[in-house]
């Protein structure tokens, strides 16, 4: 289990990259790192930012680095596949959603960038296969929002 | 094409295609506050560089990529106007701010004359400027839905689950746009405005195809008249109710879109194609305008008038609340 105090670092780090604060979300999120460098979470949210940034080397870098702390964690795999698929490396990034998705198949971004790299692999029919999934997921997502959004 | 989201191949290759047509950069970002159809800020209309689309970030998938996709086909659509330099929006200007409000005031009156609880003088004042304001915004959007979504999904088929799903959705909303306002909104508008949703949303359910957008179906308060026989719905008391109505008249307005929507949606998809579709948009919109007997509300100018027009809104509005009630409402 990551140490307390990081965690609440972490979820101070989320308010900032909410806020798209990223320089103090970066901040908050080394803190984290310094007091338990063994916080996958920690490393993970890093990732999150390169990611949104648009710097998916970085983002790849540091998605490996949480998942060396803790080789199970699904969000990470999902990551890692969408900076794959980003720098098209479409097999990796198949690969890494694969895994994503064995440890949790409900997540639709996992689902989506299955789908669109098997569309690049050439592998149309699968691609439709993950895509439907994806949207399924999406769907009973969007439908929970609105149902929150207009009480309905 | 700019921005750091993954997207599917078909969508991204419509993307490179707009570009090329268009001769543009479009860069494509995730917003959580973007309206839930996103938001186009085109070169066309707005003072900028590139062509932006904006989506809302919690759609990560195949939405993502509709909504991406439905914007790219108005850009297309906007674009190929402005090249002939003929992209022209609704605007208005004071005659045809004085021309709505007394139409809608005049309507206004014959439905209180009928009601038992009159509405407060002062609030049916307030509700012209903003009844009129509601239909120019409407008329301004709805005649671009038909055409945009034919197109995507002529193009684009792999998404047409994605499509069915948001139009559902789309049109549901739309349906409870001005519910609330039921009694307060002249039976006339409150008709008009159902009924071009309704139109649209069976247009799209034949051209689609998909049932699930019948509107009798979908639409809570239409479940009724689904089925019912003509020789029913004229000789019961269904005649009398707003949503009755908006059916018979949802139904007329199903065939102004047939007949002012013609395209050969598979033809090489160029410049003039696109040309094409913006003309059929003007010509559908000059065309609900006329069976709504209100093609003096608006004008046909560019962008920047209906800017200009929007800032001047409220002088209008005096202006015109002057020439219908004089003196009395100083």
């Amino acid at each position: 289990m990551p140490d307390k105090e990081a965690l609440a670092w972490i979820q101070k780090g989320r308010a900032y990259a909410g806020k798209k604060r990223f320089k103090d979300a970066l901040r908050a999120y080394d803190k984290a790192i310094a007091l338990d460098p063994a916080c996958a979470p920690g490393w993970f949210a890093k990732a999150e930012i390169a990611a949104e940034q648009g710097d998916f080397d970085e983002a790849l870098a540091l998605c490996d680095k949480a998942l060396a702390r803790d080789p199970n964690y699904a969000d990470a795999w999902s990551k890692k596949g969408l900076c794959l698929f980003s720098l098209d490396r479409f097999e990796e990034a198949l690969a890494a959603c694969t895994r994503a998705l064995a440890l949790n198949g409900n997540d639709p971004t996992a689902w989506y960038i299955k789908g669109v790299s098997l569309d690049e692999l050439g592998r149309p029919v699968e691609a439709q296969e993950a895509f439907g999934k994806s949207l399924e997921l999406e769907i009973i997502t969007d439908m929970e929002a609105e149902k929150k959004r207009t009480g309905r | 094409m700019k921005g750091n989201i993954p997207i599917a191949k078909p969508v991204r290759k419509f993307v490179f295609h707009a570009e090329e047509i268009l001769d543009t950069q479009i860069v494509i970002t995730r917003d959580k506050d973007a309206p839930l159809a996103g938001s186009l800020i085109d070169k066309f209309t707005y003072p900028v560089e590139n062509d932006y689309i904006v989506f809302p970030a919690h759609y990560i998938g195949l939405i993502k990529d509709f909504i991406i996709a439905k914007q790219v086909m108005t850009l297309l659509v906007k674009g190929a106007a402005a090249k002939r330099k003929e992209y022209r929006v609704l605007s208005f200007n004071e005659d045809c701010v004085y021309n709505g409000l007394r139409q809608i005031y005049l309507d206004a009156l014959k439905d209180e004359a009928k009601k038992e609880k009159k509405l407060p003088v002062n609030k049916l004042i307030e509700m012209l400027f903003i009844l009129y304001l509601q239909f120019h915004e409407d008329l301004n959007e709805l005649p671009w839905n038909p055409v945009t979504n034919t197109g995507v999904y002529m193009r684009l088929p792999k998404i047409r689950k994605t499509q069915l799903y948001y139009l559902m959705k789309e049109g549901k909303e739309d349906m409870d746009e001005m519910i609330e306002q039921m009694d307060i909104v002249p039976r006339r508008y409150f008709v008009l405005s159902k009924a071009m949703f309704y139109a649209r949303d069976y247009f799209l359910a034949k051209t689609l195809p998909a049932d699930e957008l019948m509107p009798v179906i979908n639409i809570p308060q239409m479940k009724k008249f689904n089925h019912l026989e003509v020789k029913e719905m004229l000789t019961t008391r269904w005649t009398q109710t707003a949503w009755y109505q908006s059916k018979v008249f949802g139904d007329s307005m199903l065939t102004i879109m047939d007949s002012s929507i013609v395209n050969d949606w598979k033809a090489e998809p160029d410049l003039d194609y696109y040309y094409n579709l913006y003309r059929i948009t003007r010509r559908l919109t000059d065309n609900l305008l006329s069976y709504m007997t209100m093609s003096d509300w608006f004008v046909w100018e560019p962008f920047k008038h209906m800017q200009d027009s929007l800032q001047k809104k409220n002088e209008y509005e005096q202006k015109a609340l002057q020439r219908i009630f004089g003196d009395l409402i100083l």
